[in-house]
């Protein structure tokens, strides 16, 4: 499965994954009814799975800077959309399926969620997310079927009424690392990384009225960073959970990035983040005193024609552009094996110089670019840009229909590019990731499974298997034909 | 460690844009390529009220 381009054992440096969660409607249903339809979404799954998942390591109250929130903030309108609702319990309500790639889907707030297995190479964690779109895909057919309804799934950010759904990125990231060193190195990065990989939407939802702007999330972000998800969202998500060995490890949780349709978003989202997080390694990261992360991530957003704009400290200010070729050139004095890692500073350079200076080089490989140049064309020929159709357009590109979906009109006209899969995903795991192990038992030895979870496997007969996610896990596993063997092995 | 090379500008006294109050994006500037018609008839089709009727609970 690995080639030249992807990184294996010696060469591998971030585990990552994404997880997303869709928006969905069904005909002759509404958003009061969601919370109930998307339990049943997911359990209409034909995929194969294990339905189990094991939330007893889990805190999402664990805040990195040391200490531990009572409770987090919920939805408002959420709320009374639940007024009178009697909630089934947690496991009933999540209906988890474990799935034979390692990967995890269920219900999370009222939307069905795909969370990839960890991935070593940007190559498999994109084919994984990719799957994640079928997974989804086929179980709303699923019920579609079964309800004799219409059914259909939107990969987007927000209803432009307000509410907004994430998609978090996940990089395991060692815990040596001081906060505030980590959060200085991600911060500008994900305020800056949105030109290259933003999904894009029409106006806004806070802050006054736009047109168009780059991401659908920028509108949710109102504090520099918090522990929060729901509501008060963070640029900087300060979530400790790191679903491996608290003292060895953190999870780098990021909620600011967009659902991307674009592959070569999604792949360049994860890497840039990841070449952050290497230079953070090395003691070499670029600074930069951005003293409202919030403004700065609103205006680059919010500026689709233009640089767009950072305010620094000392009433000065710089661009995305220099953000992100700071990071670049801070890369060029250190040590990088990893060759996707090496492959994206060349393809990040390339595209900041095409944006303004050679735009038909550029729009073809970032999915807000994509989307505004298709809308233009179509006002173009309507002669008018009307700004709620535009909506409906701009809804209709994230459509997962490969018949009906704006995005797949534009693929399939060739009009896009980077846009290739690596096709590794169908029936293995990542290769390398701690997530083959966790593959090898829920392919070969589903019935011993007690119960799972990211970091842990516990069978039946009372043993349990800590999955260290640093090492490097052989694709053979998924071979071994005893179960004894495969323990075995794992505890070497 | 690395101090970036930063380029950066003193803040002018009035900021060059404020949140909103720009007219939105003008159309690339490129004649090619062009979408196809099929393409363009076909979110022509699409209910203009469809964003309108699309409402979500708040996720993560």
């Amino acid at each position: 499965m690995s080639s030249s381009f992807t990184p294996d054992k010696q060469t591998r440096s971030i585990l990552a994954g994404i997880d997303t969660e869709y928006g969905f409607t069904i005909e002759g249903r509404d958003v009061t009814n969601q919370a109930d339809d998307s339990m049943a979404f997911v359990r209409h799954s034909p995929d194969e799975g294990l339905l189990m998942w094991d939330y007893q390591s889990e805190n999402p109250r664990r805040d990195m800077r040391g200490f531990q929130v009572n409770h987090l903030t919920f939805d408002a309108q959420d709320a009374e959309f639940d007024g009178g609702r009697s909630r089934p319990p947690a496991a009933e309500e999540r209906s988890d399926r474990a799935l034979p790639n390692g990967a995890r889907f269920y219900n999370d707030h009222g939307h069905p969620e795909y969370a990839t297995p960890e991935s070593w190479s940007l190559a498999d964690l994109v084919a994984h997310e990719q799957l994640g779109d079928q997974v989804v895909l086929n179980a709303a057919r699923a019920l579609s079927q079964k309800l004799n309804r219409e059914v259909q799934v939107y990969k987007n950010n927000t209803d432009f009424h307000g509410a907004s759904w994430g998609t978090h990125e996940s990089y395991l990231t060692p815990r040596k690392h001081e906060f505030n060193d980590l959060a200085r190195a991600i911060i500008p990065m994900l305020i800056a990384r949105q030109v290259l990989t933003g999904a894009g939407k029409v106006g806004s939802e806070s802050k006054g009225p736009v047109k168009f702007q780059i991401t659908q999330r920028a509108d949710f972000f109102v504090e520099p960073m918090n522990v929060e998800t729901l509501s008060r969202r963070p640029v900087f998500n300060t979530r400790d959970e790191p679903h491996a060995d608290s003292s060895k490890w953190r999870r780098l949780h990021v909620i600011s990035g967009d659902s991307n349709m674009h592959p070569g978003c999604t792949r360049r989202k994860v890497g840039l983040v990841k070449l952050a997080l290497i230079l953070l390694d090395q003691d070499r990261v670029p600074q930069w005193e951005i003293p409202d992360p919030v403004t700065s991530f609103q205006l680059v957003s919010r500026d689709a024609v233009g640089e767009g704009r950072v305010e620094l400290e000392a009433r000065s200010w710089t661009t995305p552009r220099q953000i992100l070729e700071s990071y670049c050139d801070a890369a060029d004095h250190a040590e990088i094996a990893d060759p996707e890692i090496l492959e994206l500073l060349s393809e990040t350079r390339t595209l900041l110089e095409a944006r303004h200076s050679n735009p038909d080089n550029f729009w073809p490989h970032v999915d807000w670019a994509a989307k505004l140049w298709l809308l233009n064309q179509f006002a173009d020929s309507e002669g008018q840009w009307e700004q709620s159709a535009m909506q409906a357009l701009d809804l209709q590109y994230h459509l997962l229909d490969r018949e009906d979906g704006l995005y797949y009109g534009l693929s399939s006209a060739g009009l896009l590019c980077g846009n290739d899969v690596h096709p590794s995903a169908h029936g293995l795991p990542p290769n390398g990731s701690r997530a083959v192990a966790r593959a090898a038992f829920i392919q070969n030895f589903p019935e011993q499974i007690e119960t799972l979870s990211w970091g842990q496997i516990r069978l039946k007969s009372g043993e349990s298997i800590t999955l260290d996610p640093s090492l490097w896990y052989e694709q053979g596993l998924l071979d071994v034909e005893s179960i004894e063997e495969l323990t075995r092995r794992l505890s070497q | 460690m690395i101090y970036a090379d930063r380029k950066q500008a003193p803040m002018p006294s009035e900021p060059q844009r404020k949140l909103g109050d720009d007219g939105g994006p003008s159309k690339p500037d490129i004649e090619r390529p062009t979408a196809p018609n099929e393409l363009l008839k076909r979110m022509k089709n699409i209910d203009p009220d469809q964003a309108k009727k699309y409402r979500q609970r708040s996720g993560q």
